[in-house]
Formats: structure tokens, C-alpha cells, sequence
């Protein structure tokens, strides 16, 4: 951690504190601190994805496509989450709710939850908890996942996720920005009931995308039969992202470890690798400017508000 | 061997030895990005031991009879108390936001500056019974108390404002604009000397009206102010100037002496031996300032320490203090 804190630092000193005393905005020269942190740890991955998942890409692809300017738009959506909108919603958000929960709970007596008052044993050992706290918010996201798929409103929104059909390692981020909402306050909610601490929230949070980073590349690899079952892989995900897994009945839901698939019977590890997409997603979900995903993503989900079709219309519901 | 000596056998062997002590004092450090207090042997310069806390420790006050050191793990919402000879961890006490605080000068109140929740709390020392609240919009950070310990002056870091409690009424007096982010507030010699982070100026207050009655140039960012204990100096330290640490002349207020001390100095303590222990939050040491040289030596700690307590009295176990 230590050259990313020297770099941060440096950029804080010479840059950010420099900016908020000329806007008139010291008060927020701690907390800003995290957040220049937190986004060099964000480039730094995305850094550490395009290093590892590129040359594998390359190596071994899934798929070729003479035209790949469909990826262009995943590349901006990752840029945006990772070094901009997430260290800066992660960590400034997250660090107020925590302060204003755990406040309010122990101004009415009772002890804000913490994992190292549960079990005191973890007390000063940052690592073991970290790891941890993964496999906590790993389960709960594979609810928050599987939800989003057995919901059709919700699926309305992350049908811009499944209509990509030039999977790659950028494809992690292309969310619409409302589920990206809904996703990061399911995360917290989990976040601040375990309590993990605001530090290392960003990073938690960091890792899990690394981490699906990779298993959205268009590689083809598997990790075996007992590292299939150890961690996800491209091929397991890629399941997932299947024309013929889209919407309610999909597969392989899991983010970093694939044992909750493998607990409540929704793993699927056949060796194919499928072609992905939603066949149901209009074409702007798939080829669209970022606007134009966006916006058709906000039609989806209004339409899929509206009360049940008539007789004779055609329902509007996930595809697959 | 009988079987039935071997366990107590095991357990002498097992058991933390009783090692001498080492009395050449100690450094307590609060490393706020890093849940974690650093022990410094005041002896040797060296970081002789990190103590786990919950979250985020920022500042310390020692109980009225010196019996306990109170460290405040803001983020953890909890109060450490340790013993102030050993740094050993004594018990915990949950409290809300406990960024800054200290006890009056008469032992009768514990004020508690919640920053994130903006409320200044006030609570019975000893039973550590909440008294009374205030809301105070926002960012309460610093504070100074008159010295009867009637009334606390408390810096309103959000909102450019200074606010003045009275403790026996428990009932705010005033709050007055004093400047862009105030942040570090002492009181000295009848007035209220507040550093605004969002100027260049220390501001003079007359604590009986908030009036600002003078402003004093020190520096891009003034943060944090500490009178020596020859009572001769106020050293006021400066988040965006080269020469960050800056000292006044305690009855004029006229710069006497600049120092360049690099990597965001924060806090101050002052060793017996005249030495100025700073925190830099920025690049994770510790500054050793030797005021009259001007020359500073570095000591690593944990990230970003924040408060900083001297006892030089501490006893460490000589194992541990000559790590």
C-alpha cells in the first residue's frame, strides 16, 4: 500500500489541496485524501485487467469480430465506475452512512455491528477479516444477482448488462446507471450490517470487480475441474452470459466464488463456451452510444412498470 | 517427572514472563487510516509496538486524576481507555463520534466534538453519562476551554462559524462567522485564537461577544495551534506552505520563526527535552522538530497519525522497549 499512500499524498499536497483551498472547500481535505486514494487503487486495476486479461484475450479468444466498436462504449463504462464514480461514491457515501448508523445505534445503547467485536480473535488482523468480509458480500451478491434476474423491472435495467454480444474484460462495468444504484445501496446495506470498516469498503469492493474483470473475458479458460469449483472462471461466467441464459432462468450467478451456485443448485459447468447476449434486449441495449443505452435501458424499465398487458399484447418480460 | 507436575510445569514456561521495566518513556500514536496506536520508545526514536483498535483513532484526553488515557475511536464509535504508564487497553466505552475531546479544566465535564454527526456532546466524566446534546451545524473539530472551565469555545469547521458553549447552563451563548474553515482553537491570554484552514489567518475572537477583533497572517491552510509550555510560543501548523509550521510570539502574535517540515503536520506534543513531536497525516511519520535548530528527524508509524501523547514517564517492558 505504501507507494499508492506516497502517491496519493503527493497528489493531495500538490493538487487536490491546493484546488479545494482555492474553491473555498478545505473542510473536505481529510476525507478527499480517500478519494484520490481509492481512484489510483481504481486505475491500478483497471491497469492490472487490461495487463492480465488483454494478452489472455489474445491468446486464447472465444470469439473474433471484424468490428469492435461495440466494446468501445464498455471501455468508457469502466473508466467512469472505476476511477471516478465508484472510489468517490464508495468512499465518501459509504463513510457518512456508516458514521451516521453506527452514531444513531449507539446513541440508543446497543453496539453497531462489527465482525471484530463478534469475534474479538479478528481484532488486528486486517487480512483474515478482509477475507472474510469477501465471502460474506460474495453470498450476498449472488442474491442481489440472482434477484435482478427474477424481478422483470429489475431485469429491465439489467438487460443492458446481458445484451453485450462482444463480451470482454471491459464488459463488467456497461450497467445501467439505476442498477448500478440499486447494487451498490444492496452492497452497503450488507456492508454497514457486518460493519466493515470505511477503508477498506472501496477496496473490497475493488477486488470483487477485478475479480469479475476477469471472468467476463473473452478467453477461452477454465480453471479445471477443482478450480472451477474454487473460483469463477471465463468459462463459468460466460455461461451466465449466454443467449440462452438471459433473464429468469439463468445460471451461474455467483460474482467471485461459485459455491453459492453450487449450494442452491444453479451452477452449470459444462465445458461449452456459448455465444452471449439477449436475444430479447433491443438493439440500442447492445450497439448504442452510452446514451442511447441508457436511455433505452430508462424505456425498458417504464415499460415494464406499466400495468400487466391486455389480451392480445405482447407482455414485456425477460427474454430466455 | 510425576504426570500431574507437567501442566503447571507448562504453564510457568508458557506463561508472559515478568520483565523489568524500562522508565524512559514513551510516544502514543494514533494512526487513523490504519486502526491502530503506535508505541514509540521516547528513548530510542523507535516504533516499539502497534495496539489494534476498531476503526479509526484521531485524539486522546487524559482523565482529570490522570488515572486514564482516553483514546476515541471515531468510526469504531468507541472510547479505548488505556493505562496511561503502559498503554495497556484497560476497557472500552461506546460513544458517538468521539473525533475530538477533553475534559474541562475543573473535571466536571467530558465535551465530545462528534464531526461527522455534527453535535458537540457533553458527558459526566466517570460514568461517561451523556448530558447534553448539541446539534451544531456542522463539522464541529476543534475546541478550547476558558480556563475556569465554564465555557467551551468549539470550531464549526463546515461551516466558518466558532461556537460558544456554556457548560453550567448547558446552553450555546454564540456562534460568529470567524472565517473559511476554522479548525484548530486555543485559548490565550483572554482571547480565542481560532486557525482558519480555508485562509491564511489566525483569527483573534473576544470570547465574551465572538467579535473578531484581529487577524494574524500565518500561512495557506493554518490547521492546528499549540502553546509551548513556557507559554512563550504559539506554533500554528500549516497544511499548504513549504514552511509549515510556523511559531508566533505568544504576546504579540508576531512571527518569530518558520519551519520546513514536509508531509502534513498535524499535531503537535511537546517532549521534555523541548522537542516538538508532529504527526504528518500525509506521508505516515512522525517529525522529531528541535526548535531551536530547526532540523527535524522522521519516524515511521501507521497511516495517516493523527494525535500524538507523550508520557515520559512511561514504563515499557525492556523486551519491548529494545525492539
Amino acid at each position: 500500500m505504501a507507494p499508492f499512500d506516497l502517491a496519493a499524498g503527493w497528489l493531495q499536497q500538490h493538487a487536490v489541496l491546493p484546488l479545494l483551498y482555492a474553491l473555498g472547500m478545505m473542510q473536505w481535505e481529510d476525507i478527499s485524501f480517500g478519494w484520490v486514494l481509492f481512484s489510483l487503487y481504481g486505475a491500478a486495476q483497471v491497469a492490472v485487467s487490461y495487463a492480465v486479461c488483454l494478452p489472455l484475450e489474445h491468446w486464447r479468444p472465444v470469439e473474433r469480430w471484424p468490428d469492435t466498436r461495440a466494446v468501445g462504449v464498455d471501455v468508457l463504462y469502466t473508466l467512469i465506475a472505476r476511477i471516478g464514480l465508484l472510489p468517490l461514491v464508495t468512499f465518501v457515501l459509504f463513510y457518512q452512512a456508516q458514521v451516521t448508523l453506527d452514531g444513531w445505534l449507539a446513541d440508543q445503547g446497543w453496539v453497531p455491528p462489527m465482525l471484530e467485536r463478534l469475534v474479538p480473535f479478528l481484532l488486528g488482523r486486517p487480512v483474515l477479516t478482509f477475507c472474510i468480509y469477501v465471502v460474506i458480500l460474495d453470498f450476498s451478491e449472488y442474491w442481489r444477482h440472482r434477484l435482478s434476474h427474477i424481478f422483470g423491472w429489475w431485469y429491465s435495467l439489467h438487460a443492458l448488462h446481458h445484451a453485450q454480444r462482444q463480451m470482454t474484460f471491459w464488459s463488467d462495468d456497461r450497467n445501467h446507471v439505476l442498477d448500478e444504484v440499486l447494487s451498490f445501496l444492496w452492497f452497503m446495506a450488507v456492508a454497514l450490517l457486518i460493519g466493515i470498516p470505511p477503508m477498506q469498503f472501496p477496496l473490497l469492493v475493488l477486488l470483487v470487480r477485478l475479480l469479475e474483470s476477469m471472468s467476463h473475458a473473452n478467453a477461452r479458460i477454465n480453471f479445471g475441474w477443482l478450480g472451477e469449483r474454487l473460483l469463477i472462471s471465463p468459462r463459468f461466467h460466460r455461461a451466465h452470459h449466454a443467449t440462452t441464459a438471459a433473464g429468469r432462468r439463468s445460471v451461474n450467478y455467483g460474482s467471485v466464488l461459485p459455491w453459492w451456485d453450487m449450494l442452491f443448485g444453479t451452477a452449470d459447468f459444462s465445458p461449452e463456451y456459448a455465444a452471449t447476449g439477449d436475444p430479447g434486449a433491443e438493439e440500442a441495449l447492445a450497439t448504442g452510444s452510452y446514451g442511447a443505452q441508457q436511455w433505452a435501458g430508462l424505456r425498458r424499465l417504464l415499460r415494464g412498470l406499466r400495468p400487466a398487458p391486455t389480451k392480445g399484447q405482447r407482455p414485456l418480460e425477460p427474454s430466455g | 517427572m510425576r504426570p500431574w507436575l507437567i501442566l503447571p510445569v507448562l504453564a510457568a514456561l508458557l506463561a508472559e514472563p515478568s520483565l523489568p521495566a524500562h522508565a524512559a518513556g514513551a510516544v502514543l500514536v494514533m494512526n487513523s487510516r490504519d486502526a491502530s496506536l503506535s508505541v514509540i520508545d521516547l528513548a530510542s526514536s523507535h516504533e516499539v509496538r502497534r495496539i489494534p483498535v476498531l476503526r479509526e483513532p484521531h485524539h486522546w484526553a487524559l482523565t482529570p486524576d490522570g488515572r486514564d488515557l482516553l483514546v476515541g475511536d471515531s468510526a469504531g464509535n468507541e472510547m479505548f481507555v488505556l493505562d496511561p504508564a503502559t498503554f495497556e487497553v484497560r476497557r472500552t466505552i461506546p460513544v458517538s463520534d468521539p473525533y475530538q475531546f477533553g475534559f474541562s479544566p475543573d473535571g466536571k465535564f467530558l465535551v465530545v466534538n462528534a464531526l461527522h454527526r455534527a453535535q458537540v456532546d457533553v458527558y459526566e466524566p466517570g460514568t461517561y453519562r451523556l448530558l447534553k446534546r448539541f446539534p451544531l451545524s456542522y463539522m464541529p473539530s476543534h475546541f478550547a476551554f476558558a480556563p475556569d472551565g465554564a465555557t467551551v469555545y468549539v470550531s464549526l469547521q463546515g461551516s466558518g462559524r466558532l461556537a460558544a458553549i456554556d457548560l453550567r447552563a448547558m446552553d450555546v451563548l454564540w456562534t460568529t462567522e470567524v472565517g473559511l474553515t476554522p479548525a484548530g482553537v486555543l485559548w490565550l491570554n483572554g482571547r480565542v485564537l481560532v486557525a482558519n484552514m480555508g485562509s491564511a489567518d489566525v483569527a483573534v475572537v473576544n470570547p465574551a461577544d465572538g467579535r473578531v477583533e484581529r487577524l494574524v497572517h500565518a500561512g495557506k491552510g493554518a490547521h492546528q495551534l499549540f502553546l509551548s509550555p513556557d507559554r512563550k510560543r504559539v506554533y500554528v501548523n500549516i497544511r499548504l506552505e513549504v514552511d509549515s509550521v510556523i511559531a508566533l510570539d505568544a504576546t504579540t502574535l508576531a512571527v518569530v520563526r518558520r519551519y520546513k517540515v514536509p508531509g502534513g503536520v498535524d499535531d503537535t506534543a511537546f517532549a521534555p527535552d523541548g522537542k516538538l513531536w508532529l504527526t504528518l497525516r500525509i506521508t505516515n511519520k512522525v517529525a522529531v522538530l528541535d526548535p531551536d535548530s530547526g532540523q527535524s528527524e522522521f519516524i515511521d508509524v501507521g497511516r495517516s497519525p493523527h494525535g500524538i501523547f507523550i508520557n515520559p514517564r512511561a514504563v515499557l517492558p525492556v523486551s519491548v522497549a529494545a525492539r
